[in-house]
């Protein structure tokens, strides 16, 4: 068979019925690669030879490497059968779990789809999950068993066990199409109830007998199952080149043996055997212990063939075979040593896969223009929004093309037909506004143009949408100049797209509404406004896609997968492209995998860092299920779907998109520092008080500040410090906040910087406004804070805070308890209207905020912000009451904002140099004009660290972030999840089944700390059957204390005399500080005596 | 032992000498090696982990003990855990490899953590991480100096990467309000320190005779102590001066896209 030249295709691209645009769906190393190449090699693009070797769709050089399959690719095929010529549009998908997003693009692009489970392990997990995305989205499956082959000559099975191993395999995979059909049957039935509930009232009489059958009897399901005699299954071995439909044995049989092909074909699948004296087909072949009908007509032979040409080498009987078959095979093939290469030759003549397989594909599989009406509809309704809610918007513009409202009003169609039919109204009336007669672009098919025609053309119509759905993927590929080329993998829904066509690219998020604001009869030529999600540009070049190679179109009609090039800038991962604005975006793509893997990137060389930015960039643009972000820590991070598709990404990076030499890393974890009520309990849940404390001297547990002179700390955790010129003390206490004050203060943040914003201004006498919304929601905010803040404790509170931290919106409170001093309060924008009497400020006010500020921005536990903590400030005396500010004359106007201006110098006093400072406190000592400036800057270092000893003085606990993690697990495996969890110090919180299926839906938390890997391991623990996904849910306390050493006779008991393997807490600290290049308590060597000290040359 | 074996060099292993002069005398005592700088630290609580023997030597390594008349009259006690933690916190020692290493190598990440706090990238405002910094110093073969301090040294570091990649100082959001009669007059000084004024403003003050110049404008953390002091002293602290921000640089998560 000689290459299909380019016109041949460009024909039959027009030919709608003729198209199947199919892909290849199974678990990893089922042989999806080699059975694509044996259909390749049917066309002639590669030699038959190499088929099965090749694997000419996998063109990346690590897919070659690795032999897996990382990035789909598309081929067109031409298939010739019984007169009728098909041009097959072939995706081969990748079967990993972690490129299950190229799957579902795959799945979205095609009509149907071909299942290949491996003979020998017959349903694997990602098998079930191909079933289930073909299923989501409603495309219809083939089946193909392949690897049979394996069965004979690896696992030696007769032909007899053979036949029960490819029945319980059937049974298999239809049992998961069951089980998706029974789930969703419930869940329709499901929402059916819930719907007779409503309306149960009024006639509960009728419902009284309660319905056991769960609908399931009532739903036909038959034509979902695969079966040898529907001819929707195929058996193969691609490696040999062999496969059939049990059809092709029963045509055979039927002139040899003058039994009905109809006949024979219903029987030759079953428990039927032969009687060769009655000359009937008989039943019950396994009770009789005959062999069964397809063993003795099929498989016998095949494995006879094997038995001969493979096992024993039997030269004259393979000859007699062939010459039977009408065979010729090629005498190089004959003298061959490697059987194999005879084994392909014969059967590639005598069962060619290709043709078994194209046959049932376009047989079994529908055209494009037989997509299923509920496939339509999924797609077109985007989200959560209903379908429903759609046609109103298009309703407007169904007036608008007055000339296609008549014939469509006469028919009773149903909902969907009419909105794919306004779809191609709008379509043509954008056509006839911009005046360009393009009269094919109508219909699916021939459509005269016109409005008449649309009417004519309806049943055609029904099913075609007006836009191709660009679903994504962003083939990356071509590359010329050392630039990268984008090419787009799309398929046409409904009509043609040209060259150098006008399209509108819309986003996944943009919303037609928008558009339909636009004036009449707008067309993709007229400039338009910006639009979210929308944008406009020229189709530069269209491809048929030819595995390695690209073929240029002029013009691609409906109904074909092709390749767009040139629309780098206006698609990210994935776009709808219509000439009608009023087309709703379809439907984003169903991932099976979500992003869920987490490193941090890094070039070699920081100086080329836009390099990577840039790489990054494209990246993401060209794979639809990875992620990249910038994180505040100045880190870049890239989310992937797997350890593998890292390792992709990562390869992609190095070589295409950034060209340069990048590392990769754990990313930083963040961590919060809070304090906590002194605990009752001790580790091993013992009474503190009761236990009796165990005095080993350098055990006993520390006082862990190590104090500086002149700071006081009394029992009740106030600590006073005084400034280094004894001028002023503070006195501040540390009080651990009520969870649900700190949650209430993080949702709070904008109102907070609000509050912030107001009493700034108020500061210099000016007024900011600020609208009653927001004033409400202030005014909310303060209720909920005062509701939460009961107590003896904490009266008065919400009135006396006097700020937020760090950076002066955070979760931390500054609270002034200061007898004696009334400031404005931070609720002053409350309180506007009745302005009293000017509460007056102190000097210096500002530094005390400021020292908060610092200290709240960098715990001293491992300089991580603080959380949930707040610092009342109990005293603050200062000895001199003016400071010398007086002394320079300045006015008693500009005295609010003065302390302000010099305290802020001190502050960035603490980012200057060293040399800087220096010459400050030279101005200090020398009692110059200018010595309160330091003394602000004083008060700013004394508050800072009274606010640590403070927080020290209290127990200290580490928050670690956490991740809610959702898992998805069958019941065998979910013991083995739960011991990853639990060795990741993850907790269940509730685990629920899946109604209809046997999935159980487990939730949990992990801490982020403990993340990194976890997606995989609990993937290959559990052989890919749980996935987990994880998102950032809260802080939580870790329960354990740090600074813990065994004080008690339990705890020593329990833990030994170093402890050192029970303290989370510790562990994360001082890989924190270690990472800052902090000082971490540690012992360089911990055993003196087991060191190697001799040096290497003596 | 009896018999005198003739080898010809006595090698101490895993032996660290610390000395101290006292009252005229010489004394050391063996320890562990890179067990002395724990203990100083207070990591390692235990003695015996760092001491070889309680006894107090006049020279270790020829094994002669020093004589209980001179210790008594050197510290006073005759304990000797006693003077063997004396010496221990004062003594004088060789400090060993592994343990100038790992100070180092404290010290050199201290440094890259300053400098990741204090600098941005200018393109994206976004920090470095600190991995990025320390592999930036190395390219440059920045060397710590032990004796002089982290913050110190972070300063200077910031120069030299300056040269390498593309790295600055976060700059300080500020705002200050001059009369205008200063106004024009102090816009001239303060110029070439401001690196860019965001916005400017004249507005009309209530009560106050003067017109007001307010700006909005980022400037290097090295300059603030300048124009503080110019603005003080030139509007004879009628303008203002306050701090919007330290650091400058984008907050939260950002998509590429």
């Amino acid at each position: 068979m000689g290459h299909t030249s380019l016109e041949k295709i460009i024909a039959l691209q027009k030919k709608t019925s003729c198209i199947r645009n199919l892909c290849i769906l199974a678990h990893v190393d089922h042989g999806k690669t080699t059975l694509a190449d044996s259909l390749v090699a049917s066309n002639g693009i590669i030699s038959s030879r190499l088929a099965g070797k090749l694997r000419y769709l996998d063109s990346r050089e690590d897919e070659q490497i690795r032999g897996i399959t990382m990035k789909s690719s598309a081929i067109s095929l031409h298939y010739t059968t019984g007169g009728n010529e098909y041009l097959i549009n072939l995706i081969d998908s990748p079967g990993h779990v972690d490129f299950s997003s190229e799957v579902s693009t795959a799945v979205r692009l095609c009509d149907g789809a071909i299942i290949v489970v491996d003979a020998v392990e017959g349903v694997c997990p990602q098998t079930q999950v191909v079933l289930r995305q073909a299923w989501l989205e409603n495309i219809r499956p083939v089946l193909v068993i392949n690897k049979i082959d394996r069965l004979i000559v690896e696992l030696k099975l007769t032909s007899q066990e053979a036949f029960t191993h490819l029945q319980k395999i059937l049974e298999q995979v239809n049992a998961v199409t069951g089980s998706l059909f029974t789930s969703k049957v419930l869940e329709e039935r499901a929402e059916k109830d819930a719907e007779a509930q409503s309306s149960c009232t009024e006639n509960s009489s009728a419902d009284q007998v309660y319905d056991w059958s769960a609908g399931l009897e009532e739903t036909d399901d038959s034509d979902l199952y695969f079966s040898p005699d529907r001819g929707n299954v195929v058996f193969a071995s691609a490696i040999d080149g062999w496969g059939f439909r049990i059809h092709q044995f029963a045509e055979m049989y039927s002139q040899k043996m003058g039994i009905r092909s109809s006949v024979l074909l219903k029987t030759l699948w079953g428990d039927f055997y032969l009687n060769a004296k009655a000359q009937k087909i008989m039943k019950g072949a396994q009770s009789k212990g005959k062999k069964p009908l397809f063993v003795q007509l099929v498989l016998d032979n095949i494995w006879s063939m094997y038995d001969a040409v493979v096992t024993r080498r039997d030269k004259e009987k393979v000859e007699k075979m062939v010459t039977s078959l009408g065979l010729k095979v090629m005498s190089r093939d004959l003298r061959h040593s490697d059987p194999k290469v005879l084994l392909s030759a014969i059967c590639s003549q005598w069962l060619p896969v290709s043709q078994a397989v194209l046959s049932m594909v376009c047989e079994k599989l529908p055209c494009p223009a037989e997509i299923s009406a509920e496939r339509v509809e999924k797609l077109m309704s985007v989200g959560a929004r209903r379908f429903d809610s759609l046609p109103e918007k298009t309703q407007e513009l169904k007036k608008e093309s007055p000339a296609v409202q008549l014939p469509l009003t006469q028919e009773e169609i149903s909902q969907r037909r009419e909105l794919a039919r306004q779809r191609h109204a709008e379509r043509q009336a954008a056509n006839q506004s911009a005046e360009s007669p393009r009269s094919a672009d109508a219909g699916g098919t021939s459509t005269p143009a016109g409005p008449a025609g649309s009417a004519v053309t309806g049943k055609n119509l029904t099913y075609a949408l007006c836009a191709q759905t660009e679903a994504l993927s962003v083939k990356a590929a071509v590359e010329e100049e050392s630039k990268e080329h984008f090419v787009a993998f799309a398929r046409v829904y409904s009509g043609i797209i040209r060259k150098g066509q006008k399209v509108f690219v819309l986003g996944p998020k943009y919303n037609p509404s928008l558009a339909l604001r636009l004036p009449e009869g707008c067309s993709v030529a007229d400039v338009l406004p910006s639009i979210p999600h929308m944008a406009c540009c020229t189709v530069d070049r269209l491809y048929l896609l030819m595995g390695r190679e690209l073929e240029d179109l002029d013009e691609v009609p409906s109904g074909n997968v092709l390749g767009i090039g040139g629309m780098e800038e206006f698609i990210l991962k994935s776009a709808t492209i219509s000439t009608s604005p009023a087309c709703p975006p379809f439907t984003p793509l169903s991932f099976e995998a979500t992003p869920i893997v987490r490193v941090a990137v890094e070039p070699k060389h920081p100086s080329e860092m836009p390099k990577l930015v840039r790489g990054m960039r494209l990246l993401n643009q060209a794979d639809p299920c990875a992620e990249v972000l910038i994180q505040e820590t100045g880190e870049h991070v890239l989310v992937t779907a797997g350890e593998v598709h890292l390792q992709r990404c990562l390869d992609d990076l190095r070589e295409r998109f950034a060209k340069i030499e990048i590392s990769v890393s754990e990313p930083i974890i963040p961590f919060r520092e809070t304090v906590i009520r002194p605990p009752k309990m001790d580790m091993v849940n013992e009474d503190l008080g009761k236990q009796q404390k165990v005095a080993v001297i350098h055990q006993v547990k520390e006082e862990q500040m190590k104090i500086p002179e002149g700071v006081q700390v009394d029992s009740t955790g106030l600590v006073t410090l005084t400034t280094s010129n004894k001028m002023a003390t503070v006195g501040v206490r540390a009080i651990p906040l009520p969870e649900e004050v700190t949650r209430l203060l993080e949702d709070n943040v904008e109102l907070i910087r609000t509050m912030e914003q107001f009493s700034l201004f108020a500061w210099e006498d000016k007024t900011l406004d600020i609208n009653q919304k927001i004033l409400e929601n202030i005014q909310d905010f303060k209720v909920k804070l005062e509701s939460n803040l009961q107590g003896h404790k904490w009266r008065g509170a919400v009135e006396h805070i006097w700020a937020f931290g760090p950076r002066r919106f955070g979760p931390n409170i500054l609270l002034n308890n200061i007898e004696g001093y009334r400031r404005p309060s931070v609720w002053q924008c409350l309180e506007r209207e009745k302005e009293t009497e000017r509460a007056e400020i102190r000097d210096f006010d500002n530094s005390i905020v400021s020292g908060f500020q610092l200290a709240t921005l960098s715990g001293p536990m491992c300089e991580e912000p603080l959380m949930g903590v707040c610092f009342s400030v109990e005293t603050w005396d200062m000895k001199i009451s003016v400071p010398q500010a007086q002394q320079d004359s300045v006015d008693e106007d500009s005295q609010p904002s003065e302390p302000n201006n010099d305290d802020q110098s001190e502050r960035s006093d603490m980012h200057e140099t060293s040399s800087n400072r220096s010459r400050s406190r030279a101005e200090a000592a020398g009692g110059s004009v200018d010595c309160y400036g330091p003394f602000s800057g004083q008060l700013i270092a004394a508050m800072k660290d009274t606010c640590r000893y403070a927080f020290q003085a209290k127990p200290q606990r580490l928050m670690a972030a956490m991740y809610t993690c959702e898992i998805m697990a069958t019941a065998e495996v979910l013991g083995r999840m739960y011991a990853v969890l639990s060795k990741r110090e993850g907790r269940v919180l509730q685990e629920e089944m899946k109604e209809g299926t046997d999935m159980f839906i487990i939730k949990a938390v992990l801490p982020v700390a403990e993340s990194f890997g976890f997606a995989d391991e609990i993937r290959k623990r559990t052989s890919g059957l749980a996935s987990p996904q994880l998102v950032f849910s809260h802080w939580e306390v870790i329960g354990s204390d740090p600074f813990w050493v065994p004080t008690t006779e339990e705890e020593y008991l329990h833990f030994g005399e170093k402890a050192d393997s029970a303290n989370q807490a510790l562990k994360y600290r001082n890989a924190v500080r270690r990472r800052k290049g902090l000082y971490v308590e540690e012992k360089l060597v911990e055993h003196a005596e087991k060191q190697r000290t001799l040096s290497k040359n003596k | 032992m009896s018999i005198f074996t003739p080898t010809n060099q006595i090698r101490l292993t895993n032996v660290a000498v610390v000395r101290m002069k006292k009252g005229g005398k010489r004394f050391e005592i063996a320890c562990y090696k890179n067990k002395v700088m724990s203990w100083r630290s207070g990591a390692e609580k235990d003695l015996d982990e760092v001491l070889q023997t309680n006894t107090v030597f006049v020279n270790v390594s020829k094994g002669q003990v020093a004589k209980k008349d001179d210790l008594s009259s050197a510290f006073g006690t005759e304990d000797l855990t006693e003077i063997c933690k004396q010496i221990l916190a004062k003594g004088e020692l060789q400090v060993s490899d592994r343990e100038r290493q790992s100070q180092l190598e404290q010290m050199f990440r201290d440094i890259a953590t300053i400098v990741a706090e204090k600098c941005v990238n200018p393109e994206t405002k976004r920090p470095y991480t600190v991995s990025l910094i320390e592999r930036a110093m190395k390219d440059i073969h920045f060397s710590v100096k032990a004796n002089k301090s982290t913050k110190q040294q972070a300063l200077e570091v910031i120069k030299q990467l300056q040269q390498s990649i593309q790295i600055q100082r976060a700059h300080m959001r500020l705002r200050f309000v001059l009369p205008a009669r200063d106004g024009k007059r102090l816009k001239e000084k303060l110029r070439p320190l401001i690196k860019t004024v965001e916005n400017e403003d004249f507005d009309e003050q209530l009560e106050m005779v003067y017109l007001f110049i307010v700006q909005v404008c980022l400037i290097d953390p090295g300059c603030f102590r300048d124009i503080d002091e110019l603005i003080r002293c030139e509007t004879k602290g009628k303008g203002t001066l306050e701090v919007l921000s330290l650091k400058d640089v984008e907050e939260g998560d950002e998509k590429l896209e």
